[in-house]
């Protein structure tokens, strides 16, 4: 039995462009994910019940089916329509859709805990529905749901090395490739472990100091 | 339309292949639902060493990529305990860990929801903290954790799809496999979907019944 | 002018009121009192189009609360302090102060804190205009919400129970500021349970006793023994009130 790290070591350069990768398209994600997610939040609370079952549907289907799925359903599928995308972009398209459904389920949470006689004075103050969404609805959930996205983003971190499956050379996927130059998978990937639980673990602190800024005066949400 | 390319031998192979992946998400389950209650059960007891060490591996697996640890297990451990191991094995290997890490959370944060007089109450009248963990904690903590369980098993069904990337013949990899010879991603992806969103309907619809079964027999209105 | 016509409102199968009628003329300083779940919330919660009427109709200066397209401007003349305070938890007092006169009228942001500053000064917190609703006691919570009402300059001010939440010391504060606005001569409207007080600075009285108006009397005849009094379920109540007290 062999362990020995040190193969790894002219391979550092490979795994840090992977490294860079995933952050990347997770961040763009996130992005994508938090804006599809409080537009889906808004349309679950729309007066319309259409609108309000078709939005429940999206959430539904992207969170009860597994994600290499809704992947490969994306990246076969979009080109027959003509779209073509590549590795990258297909992968942050997926994990914004599938962000999306998470993220409007926190900023759903965060919407319906606002104290509705909050809600009521700023209506009788004769503030408009859109002014109220805008000033006060979304401000005050997103503060609250600082955590939870936190989660979210913690989620979409781990789920990115799926995208190695559509040949991204995210970090995943570069640790394949070096895992077969080095005949060294163990320690690839044990390394591989290390690195996403750091970066998970660095996610959640700055979600908590995050909360913490936002809410210090304010004392919103539970700490 | 026509699909001449499918046949109806595919929708056996569809069938297998589900059969596949519940087999796995059962097997999986019933061996995690051991081992993670094991370490709670060792953390309750608040087991020198061990209870720590599985406590700190629990953080471990639950903050890494289920695709990493399946990678870790099926191409690393062979090369580092010098042996073989089938895609099968390892399947079963890394999603029964993956999974007790999970159950093992929600066991701690079930049991520490039980309040701490009732433990002390007993203590004083004598029960042992077998007998208290028997008769006074797990029937309480059952209840409190079968809601995040659902939650935890609708996940658990969706990780299996990763299998298919180590090679596994589950409903993903027929899925896969239909792609290719097909060539109609549409087709193939929705109908894989639909029946992971199928399963995980079922799962969820058998758990919330279960739920009711479990406070009918209890009589806490209190819960 | 508040014209409130044969208002019935139920809640399931409570009828939580019934056929009410009152005018509010503009100069006017209305109490209601009544015993809990007389209706008198719902009252001012009606008048502010916050709940729907069942029957009848109230109109502020000719505008119908009832009717969608003159809801916005129904509100517009009035402004209503709540018993909770219901302060925009995430904006400095100012900030709660500025946002509907700025947003609604249209007041440049300026003048909106320079207007809203004043209105701090004359309640006695110029120094906390940067707090936050979570470092402001109970009683310079309301102050805040008194002032974010009378931001919006209203013709009628509404204020349900304000000082139901709020310690006696804290109590006596806002009260203070009531009395100064009644001398200045706002309309108010309030519901209450500080019976003095409203003895002290209201020209009339209302009584509400399971959504029916017993009373509407100005404020001397209300308390006389011929007038208000004559009244056994007023006596009734006023008595037990003394008793409480």
């Amino acid at each position: 039995m062999t362990f020995d790290p040190t193969l790894l070591a002219p391979y550092l350069p490979d795994l840090a462009a992977g490294a860079r990768l995933t952050a990347l398209a997770c961040a763009l994600a996130l992005a994508g994910g938090l804006a599809l997610g409080v537009i889906v939040a808004l349309l679950r609370a729309s007066a319309a019940p259409l609108t309000r079952r078709l939005a429940d549907i999206y959430v539904d289907i992207f969170r009860n089916v597994p994600f290499i799925v809704q992947l490969f359903f994306l990246f076969y599928g979009l080109p027959e329509l003509g779209i073509e995308l590549n590795a990258f972009s297909t992968g942050v398209l997926a994990l914004s859709l599938a962000g999306g459904a998470f993220t409007s389920d926190v900023i759903r949470s965060g919407i319906l805990a606002i104290d509705p006689g909050v809600i009521e004075a700023a209506q009788v103050s004769g503030l408009s529905r859109r002014v109220i969404y805008q000033k006060i609805v979304l401000p005050i959930a997103l503060r609250t749901s600082v955590r939870p996205l936190g989660s979210v983003f913690v989620n979409l971190i781990l789920t990115s090395s799926i995208l190695s499956a559509i040949t991204l050379n995210e970090l995943t996927g570069a640790a394949k490739i070096v895992a077969a130059d080095t005949f060294a998978p163990f320690e690839v990937y044990a390394l591989l472990l290390v690195a996403y639980v750091t970066l998970t673990y660095l996610v959640s602190l700055t979600a908590g100091a995050l909360h913490r800024r936002l809410n210090r005066e304010r004392a919103l949400g539970a700490n | 339309m026509r699909y001449t390319d499918f046949t109806v031998h595919d929708i056996l192979l569809l069938l297998q292949g589900a059969g596949v992946s519940v087999a796995l998400f059962a097997a999986t389950t019933a061996i995690g639902l051991m081992i993670g209650l094991t370490w709670a059960v060792l953390r309750y007891y608040r087991t020198p060493v061990l209870a720590p060490f599985f406590a700190a591996m629990a953080e471990l697996l639950k903050n890494s990529p289920v695709l990493v640890q399946l990678f870790l297990v099926f191409f690393g451990l062979p090369v580092l305990l010098e042996t073989d191991i089938t895609p099968v094995q390892a399947a079963v290997i890394t999603l029964s860990g993956n999974t007790a890490a999970f159950i093992y959370v929600i066991a701690v944060s079930a049991i520490e929801s039980i309040g701490r007089e009732q433990l002390e109450t007993a203590r004083v009248f004598g029960l042992s903290r077998w007998q208290i963990l028997r008769k006074v904690v797990a029937p309480q903590a059952a209840a409190f954790g079968l809601g995040p369980l659902t939650g935890l098993l609708v996940n658990q069904l969706q990780v299996t799809s990763l299998i298919s990337v180590i090679g596994v013949l589950d409903l993903t990899k027929v899925g896969a496999i239909l792609n290719l010879r097909t060539l109609k991603p549409f087709i193939v992806w929705t109908v894989v979907g639909l029946l992971y969103y199928l399963m995980a309907k079922l799962i969820a619809t058998t758990c919330a019944r279960l739920e009711t079964r479990l406070r009918a027999h209890s009589q806490w209105k209190g819960l | 002018m508040i014209e409130i016509e044969g208002v019935g409102k139920s809640f399931g199968q409570t009828k939580v009121l019934d056929g009410v009628n009152l005018r509010v003329a503009p100069g006017e300083v209305v109490s209601i009192l009544g015993a809990s779940g007389s209706g008198k919330s719902t009252l001012i919660r009606c008048i502010n189009g916050l709940e729907k009427l069942d029957n009848g109709s109230i109109s502020i200066d000719g505008f119908r609360v009832d009717d969608p397209k003159q809801l916005q401007q129904a509100r517009r003349c009035s402004g209503t302090v709540f018993q909770l305070f219901h302060l925009y938890p995430h904006m400095t007092a100012l900030q709660n102060i500025t946002l509907a006169p700025v947003e609604v009228l249209k007041v440049p942001r300026r003048e909106a804190e320079d207007a809203a500053r004043e209105l701090l000064a004359s309640v006695g917190l110029s120094e906390r205009a940067e707090a936050y609703p979570a470092q402001l006691s109970g009683g310079q919570r309301q102050r805040v919400g008194i002032c974010r009402a009378l931001a919006m300059k209203p013709r009628y001010l509404l204020l349900d129970e304000v000082t139901s939440a709020l310690d006696p010391e804290m109590t006596a504060e806002v009260l203070d500021i009531l009395a100064k606005l009644a001398a200045a001569g706002t309309t108010m409207l309030f519901v209450t349970h500080e019976i003095d007080f409203a003895r002290q600075i209201s020209s009339r009285i209302v009584f509400l006793e399971q959504g029916r108006l017993l009373a509407d009397l100005p404020t001397a005849e209300f308390f006389a023994a011929d007038g208000g009094l004559a009244h056994p379920r007023i006596a009734q109540f006023l008595s037990k009130m003394k008793k409480d007290h």
